[in-house]
């Protein structure tokens, strides 16, 4: 009786830290309201630009890339779209998850993978934390920044991807920004880490 | 043959046809149970690979750490798998082992889906399960699962409700329509499970008459055997 017991405590608080570790966004600002000037990446200059924000390694970000995958089966005519692999200059030996990523994103449909060498473009869109989206019109002003998953690693319907659609067809959205469930970018050498709120970040 | 002698051939029939069904009931539960041990260790080391497969790691910039996936894994899955297993081998047939696997199994559904990123696949687990654990023919053990799943949905669904429906804002009877599956699943196992019974017990009377149809032959030719030939008439 007693084993029973605790084999039923012990099952249900293991569940609640893994649903608690789940549902716990990382800290991420906002996207500037304008595209960055001195940012290298392209802006479409006819359609709205999509960036996803990745790091190599992170196993959420997945679920991200499977989000958008599905946003770019409807939405490609209205999206130019470009997954940023952000890694360092000198890529650590222990990168080793960084390749299957890569392919992933490539195998999307519409979708250009860039190299964010130590995070430097990372910076200049105040993404701290793998998954973050942001979209621009053509014109440059910011539509939504945030998240397209439900929760970590989990793919699913999600406010962001139910915001960047409305944006997408010209409908105004509630919100522009939703939560980001991923892991933190890659430092800089100086130890910069773009525009992250390190209060409840988590990996 | 008297009245008396009849009856009391008939109950002994009878008890005997409980007693087979009972034996054969206690080895197919304990049968069942000691398969759920190997489908449960099996299940805890695959969560594991999946694990190690998908998330291996966490990231903190360039720092990276044991995913939280592969503790789930190989602490939550053990602890999920250890006790089920344990009751199998240590009381097989036994109701409660079968009780604690039914809800151990289900609850291994959630934590795949979880380890798997909540891939639609994955579901397809909840029913794989129900059909295994209808293997024990006892309508009871699914109403436990069916209640771990149905538990499952109404607390997630309050609390995390995107990492159940897969869709924001679900209504509040949203639940139900995933209940509403697993009760249409599980209302033909428990028919199947009832009338497997049935047959079980209608074989183990049929085994309980033939024995003593077989017990009753074998007395009357003891008999013959012992009497001495009747001596027949000399011609004359």
């Amino acid at each position: 009786m007693f084993a029973g017991l605790a084999w039923a405590v012990a099952v249900a608080v293991g569940f609640t830290q893994l649903y608690r570790y789940k549902a716990e966004p990382a800290g991420q600002k906002a996207a500037p309201a304008r595209w960055p000037k001195d940012s290298g990446l392209r802006r479409s200059p006819d359609r709205a630009t999509l960036l996803l924000f990745a790091h190599p390694g992170c196993p959420c970000t997945r679920a991200s890339l499977s989000e958008l995958a599905r946003l770019m089966t409807r939405e490609a005519v209205r999206v130019a779209a470009q997954v940023v692999v952000v890694e360092p200059r000198i890529t650590p030996a222990s990168w080793t998850d960084s390749a299957a990523l890569r392919e992933r994103a490539a195998s999307i449909p519409g979708v250009a993978v860039v190299r964010d060498e130590d995070g430097l473009e990372a910076a200049r869109f105040n993404a701290g934390v793998s998954g973050f989206v942001v979209l621009y019109d053509a014109r440059g002003s910011r539509l939504f920044s945030g998240g397209i998953t439900p929760s970590r690693g989990h793919e699913g319907d999600s406010f962001g991807r139910r915001r960047i659609r409305a944006a997408l067809e010209g409908r105004a959205p509630d919100l522009d920004t939703s939560p980001v469930y991923g892991c933190a970018l890659a430092l800089r050498d100086d130890g910069h880490h773009a525009a992250m709120d390190h209060e409840g970040a988590s990996p | 043959m008297t009245n008396m002698a009849t009856e009391t051939a008939v109950q002994r029939i009878v008890q005997r046809a409980e007693a087979r069904y009972q034996a054969n009931h206690h080895a197919l539960l304990a049968e069942t149970d000691r398969l759920f041990a190997w489908l449960l260790a099996g299940q805890w080391v695959f969560g594991i690979a999946v694990a190690l497969f998908l998330s291996p790691h966490a990231w903190e910039g360039r720092a990276r750490t044991v995913h939280v996936h592969v503790w789930a894994a190989v602490l939550l899955g053990g602890a999920l798998s250890g006790l089920p297993i344990a009751l199998a081998i240590l009381r097989p047939g036994w109701v409660v082992t079968r009780h604690v696997i039914a809800a151990s199994q289900m609850l291994w559904s959630a934590l795949l889906i979880h380890l798997s990123g909540g891939r639609i696949e994955t579901h397809f687990h909840v029913f794989g399960s129900l059909g295994i654990l209808a293997g024990y023919r006892d309508w009871r053990v699914l109403g436990t699962a069916t209640s771990m799943v149905v538990a499952d949905h109404l607390i997630r669904g309050l609390l995390w409700p995107e990492s159940v429906y897969g869709i924001v804002n679900p209504e509040w009877w949203r639940f139900l329509e995933h209940a509403f599956w697993v009760v249409f699943a599980v209302s033909f196992l428990v028919v199947l499970s009832v009338r497997s019974l049935r047959e079980m017990r209608a074989l183990a009377e049929r085994g309980a008459e033939l024995e003593a149809l077989s017990e009753s032959e074998w007395r009357t030719s003891s008999v013959l055997d012992r009497e001495p030939e009747p001596v027949r008439a000399a011609a004359v």
